[in-house]
């Protein structure tokens, strides 16, 4: 009676350390080796990291040179003009009248992001931007605050750039605008479109007043800058010019298939 | 003597025979909750568990820049303008106040997510901080390294001291009380080495010094990291690639959630996930961003040098010329690749020749132990599961360190330095 479960539990000690020592072993000294369980590959074959980040190099850029003298202008404007006006008017600016411009200008941008979404054929996500729309422009006091995210409607970004890359419109060439910093050939086309839509919908009429008061433009580019956490130089590489191109090329192509 | 006494005596001498041990946390008790050390290399802590640090609008801070190697504006091409000053922060405290001065880890920024989470926390707790970028990091290279080649921790360190001077000397009016020292990761090791130097220069006299997940032999942590990028992952073959794939995963993990949503928690979240990484994949991602600094190490010093062994000496280079075809080429480089190419070489031009045991004891922990076993004001934070360790380092921490030694059971490589156990040990360190 004794011995079959002393056997079976000799076996389950077996087993059980077994497993143990699968898992982990721990030095005497209490270090847990945590890279031995880790598969490499054989030693003439370990090239997949060379191979994937050339292979990610390959952006189509014909004009590097001058992309490359916009980028550095771009980053010079940003160090000497742009970022010491969005410091100035972050000091002198209460946070809740911060917030409340940056909520104010997300509203008007969510005509253009119903528009696409509409025009891709995104049912919920068109439904949904309605009623953040509606929401915050009348609960929200005009935009000045958000309760659409508070009540689970986040805000879904759609642009004409998208919506001509969701119908299969190549990126074409990479491009680094003036100011508004990187951008390709078919997001730019869709910049335009997506400016033109707006001043058409004219929402609270913003796009006509600010026709005539061009200090409201200056503050809905302030609040941009001032909301957008990107520091040239922070990548801290030589090679900051490359990083970037291909985190905006692979950022724009994840948006699309979003 | 009666029995009893003379036992306590047996044991009190004992006691002082033997060295103080370190302090190891139960891990029953520590709460962590990331127990693969890869992924809280990666994600760090989720957010609930983060201490609460003030908020940007509550810091006073500015960014400086000090010119400490002139003959670099004449030296480094035009596309380098941004790099020619060393650049650093500095939050100020209102009136007098202890100064913290925070180095941060490999290649890392003065103002990447680690500085900035520590100057948060120390400058909430009352302290002027610095924060200052890696001697291995591409603007620290090229504005305030005498010989741009990082590796040699000594020559690091001195620069590192040159450029702590040279910043107390930009704030004469900033009221200081006492002076402290942290980094994390690389950062720590130059911690070490700079405490050391300050025993005879005297310019601080640092009251503490903190070090967070140092390595411990540097060509050990080297070979670690470079290791990491040769693992098996699975998923890969000819017509997809790493990227593509952590990508694909990526893509499909915002299709399900149904929007885009960036923010602290979402390497976490993206974990508990379907869409989960395997440690392979978690390795090479990891792995994957120290190739990109030990090729921008590579670049810069051969470029700053003069080399030739990636940009051509005397090379054009202008605003608008392309360096892509030497991001090519740097890429290829590892950490073991820099060392055997740049690194020993200078230093056997410059120290008489030597061997590579020991020039990896020179730059490692080991150079310090004698310093580190008699200096009480230097303490260590480590993690038993740090991916940058090897065999027989705790023990050497355990050895050197004694009770100024804590062990996390958890953590990875830093991953826990942003949890609320850890960083109240940190400010109780600090407050003495």
């Amino acid at each position: 009676m004794a011995k079959p479960i002393s056997l079976a539990v000799l076996f389950a000690l077996l087993l059980g350390s077994n497993l143990a020592c699968a898992e982990t072993t721990v030095d005497a000294d209490g270090f847990k080796q945590p890279l031995q369980n880790l598969q490499f590959n054989p030693g003439l074959d370990q090239r997949e990291f060379e191979r994937s980040t050339l292979e990610a190099l390959d952006v189509y850029d014909p004009l590097e040179s001058w992309n490359r003298r916009v980028y550095h202008f771009n980053y010079r404007f940003d160090e000497w003009v742009f970022l010491p006006i969005v410091d100035g008017y972050r000091y002198i600016t209460p946070n809740i009248v911060e917030t409340g411009i940056s909520n104010f200008f997300s509203n008007l941008g969510d005509v253009p992001n119903l528009l696409n979404s509409a025009l891709q054929l995104k049912g919920e996500r068109a439904m949904k931007t309605t009623a953040r729309l509606l929401f915050n422009t009348t609960i929200g006091v005009a935009g000045l605050w958000d309760p659409a995210t508070l009540m689970g409607l986040p805000k879904q970004k759609e642009d004409f750039g998208q919506t001509l890359g969701y119908y299969g419109t190549p990126s074409g060439p990479y491009l680094i605008l003036p100011l508004l910093g990187p951008s390709n050939l078919r997001d730019t086309g869709g910049l335009v479109v997506d400016f033109a839509a707006k001043k058409e919908v004219n929402w609270l009429n913003v796009a006509e007043t600010s026709s005539d008061h061009p200090e409201i433009t200056l503050l809905e580019v302030v609040d941009q800058r001032s909301t957008v956490n990107f520091r040239y130089g922070q990548l801290n590489s030589p090679f900051e010019y490359e990083k970037i191109r291909f985190f905006y090329h692979e950022a724009r192509k994840l948006q699309i298939a979003e | 003597m009666p029995p009893v006494p003379r036992l306590l005596a047996l044991f009190s001498l004992l006691a002082l025979a033997l060295p103080a041990s370190a302090v190891d946390i139960d891990p029953s008790t520590y709460g962590y909750p990331i127990s693969n050390a890869l992924e809280a290399t990666l994600a760090t802590t989720p957010p609930e568990l983060r201490p609460e640090l003030p908020s940007d609008e509550d810091i006073d801070q500015d960014d400086y820049q000090v010119k400490l190697r002139p003959e670099r504006e004449f030296e480094l091409p035009e596309n380098f303008w941004s790099v020619k000053k060393m650049r650093y922060r500095l939050a100020e405290q209102p009136g007098e106040a202890p100064l913290i001065f925070i180095i941060a880890g490999t290649g890392a920024h003065y103002a990447s997510s680690t500085p900035e989470y520590l100057k948060r926390l120390f400058y909430g707790a009352g302290y002027h901080v610095v924060q200052l970028s890696s001697p291995t990091s591409y603007d620290f290279m090229a504005s305030a390294s005498r010989f741009a080649t990082p590796g040699l921790t000594r020559d690091d360190a001195d620069d590192l001291y040159r450029a702590m001077q040279a910043v107390r000397a930009q704030h004469p009016k900033l009221k200081v009380s006492d002076y402290h020292l942290t980094g994390y990761s690389l950062g720590a090791l130059h911690a070490a080495f700079v405490s050391e130097l300050d025993e005879t220069r005297r310019s601080f006299n640092f009251k503490r010094v903190l070090l967070l997940n140092p390595p411990v032999n540097l060509y050990t942590s080297v070979n670690n990291l470079d290791r990491l990028v040769q693992t098996k992952v699975e998923g890969i073959n000819s017509s997809t690639n790493f990227y593509e794939l952590v990508l694909g995963k990526l893509t499909r993990y915002f299709q399900q959630k149904g929007y885009v949503d960036i923010n602290d928690a979402l390497l976490y979240d993206f974990q508990n996930s379907r869409e989960k990484l395997s440690d392979e994949q978690m390795a090479m991602m990891i792995g994957a961003a120290f190739r990109f600094s030990s090729s921008d190490i590579a670049f810069t010093s051969d470029l700053i040098n003069r080399r030739g062994l990636i940009t051509p000496v005397e090379y054009p280079i202008s605003e608008g010329t392309s360096l892509t075809p030497f991001f090519r080429r740097a890429l290829q480089c590892d950490f073991e690749c820099y060392m055997t190419e740049q690194l020993i070489p200078m230093w056997r031009a410059r120290y008489d020749g030597g061997s590579q045991a020991q020039l990896i004891e020179q730059v490692s922990l080991y150079a310090l132990s004698d310093y580190l076993k008699g200096s009480s004001k230097i303490a260590v934070m480590h993690n038993a599961d740090d991916i940058i360790l090897g065999s027989g380092d705790l023990g050497f921490l355990r050895q050197t360190f004694g009770e100024r030694l804590t062990v996390y059971p958890l953590g990875g490589h830093c991953g826990n330095l942003n949890y609320r156990v850890n960083s109240d040990a940190m400010l109780e360190f600090f407050r003495g």
